[in-house]
């Protein structure tokens, strides 16, 4: 570790000298030290950004590139719906490692493989990504509407369930809406294909009634080339013959 | 003449490639939450980010030092950005009949969020997130991002 941090101290006593040329880059070296919690190189952090503050101009607000040196953090966080934790590989030419358990992370910088996983605290999660985390929109909802036979009716269950895509639909600020219909095998493809475009157009003109704008509400047909359940061609299977409704 | 003759030319190409050009951009998601100062720059231009705005490929969000911005992307993605960061929607290929599957992010600065949507479901390998050190490949997941210090 000293070793590497040799090079930037001398770096920074020269900047602390030049007006010229402020040591910005070095300012923001010591505070990712001090997030990396190490008692030495906190103080010799601590040292660099304390000498060289008056010399360092005013950070822009604005978003850019980043000074190298500071690593970049990769958080393996749950699902915020299903709760259901996956897997994340980082990897540079220079490594490669697994995040696989819950808030488990690694720091990357330029040049460097990965640091091996560390599992980061609730407390250190939120405290980084929480504003983040909080701005996160409402995951999307998906619906299955049935329709009966070469109809573009809702069966009867199917019309009660259409309270609740509405209130889903409602709820949102600005709701998405994707309407694509289906049909069971019976009949002519082409046919099917505009009978799925009815049943779609049908859950549009509900929505649309109940105050979405149209252009909120996209329609498609897959005819009968996407069944639920597949069958030979021909065949009756009410669970073919629906609208699968996307809300997001 | 040959100079007025290939500009002439090269007028017809322009106005035959602006149909062409016109059909490309797909509305890849939306603006789904906004707080405080946030924008969208596209094609060098910047614009205050509004809910309900569009997003397209390679457009950049960012945020000021209280900004913040929820998106959701037509595979069910989403993603947010926290405060005086920027993240950059690299690629977004979302056509799976075709199987024309791609998602690119790229994390500029500060910190943001990812949950994965459709295209990490179908085809997990078309996801990849950027940070200025690494790559993260996704196995259908939720992945958090910091760059830079805050």
């Amino acid at each position: 570790m000293s070793q590497v941090f040799s090079a930037p101290r001398s770096g920074a006593k020269r900047h602390c000298t030049s007006e010229a040329e402020p040591p910005a880059s070095w300012v923001r070296g010591a505070a990712s030290l001090v997030l990396l919690r190490r008692g030495c190189l906190l103080l010799l952090g601590a040292a660099i950004a304390t000498g060289c503050a008056s010399a360092a101009p005013p950070r822009t607000p604005q978003a850019g590139p980043p000074k190298s040196g500071t690593p970049d953090l990769v958080v393996l966080l749950r699902d915020p719906g299903t709760g259901a934790v996956g897997r994340a590989v980082v990897s540079n030419p220079q490594g490669q490692v697994n995040l696989q358990a819950m808030r488990e992370a690694t720091r990357v910088g330029a040049g460097a493989a990965p640091s091996q996983p560390v599992v980061l605290s609730e407390r250190e999660v939120e405290r980084v990504f929480g504003p983040a985390l909080d701005g996160l929109p409402a995951a999307a909802r998906h619906f299955t509407l049935y329709f009966k036979f070469e109809s573009e009716q809702l069966t009867d269950e199917s019309r009660r369930l259409v309270q609740e895509v509405l209130q889903e639909v409602m709820s949102r600020p600005v709701p998405d809406v994707i309407a694509v219909g289906h049909t069971d095998t019976t009949g002519q493809a082409r046919a099917n294909v505009q009978l799925g475009l009815r049943r779609a157009n049908a859950v549009r003109t509900i929505l649309v009634m109940a105050g979405l704008t149209s252009a909120a509400v996209q329609v498609a047909s897959h005819g009968e080339a996407e069944p639920l359940v597949p069958t030979a061609d021909n065949v009756f299977e009410p669970r073919n013959r629906r609208v699968e409704i996307t809300v997001r | 003449m040959r100079i007025l003759r290939s500009v002439a030319g090269g007028v017809c190409a322009l106005l035959m490639a602006i149909p062409a050009a016109a059909q490309q951009p797909s509305v890849a998601g939306r603006v789904k939450t906004v707080t405080g100062e946030a924008v969208i720059v596209r094609a060098g231009i910047t614009m205050p980010a509004k809910v309900g705005h569009e997003l397209f490929e390679s457009d950049h969000v960012r945020t000021g030092s209280d900004g913040r911005v929820g998106l959701t992307l037509q595979d069910d993605t989403r993603v947010s950005v926290g405060p005086k960061s920027e993240v950059r929607l690299e690629t977004f290929r979302y056509a799976p009949a075709e199987g024309n599957l791609a998602l690119a992010l790229r994390f500029v600065q500060g910190a943001a969020v990812y949950v994965s949507g459709k295209i990490a479901k179908l085809a997990p390998d078309a996801v990849r997130l950027e940070t200025p050190s690494a790559i993260v490949g996704v196995r259908g997941t939720t992945v958090a991002v910091q760059v830079g210090e805050q």
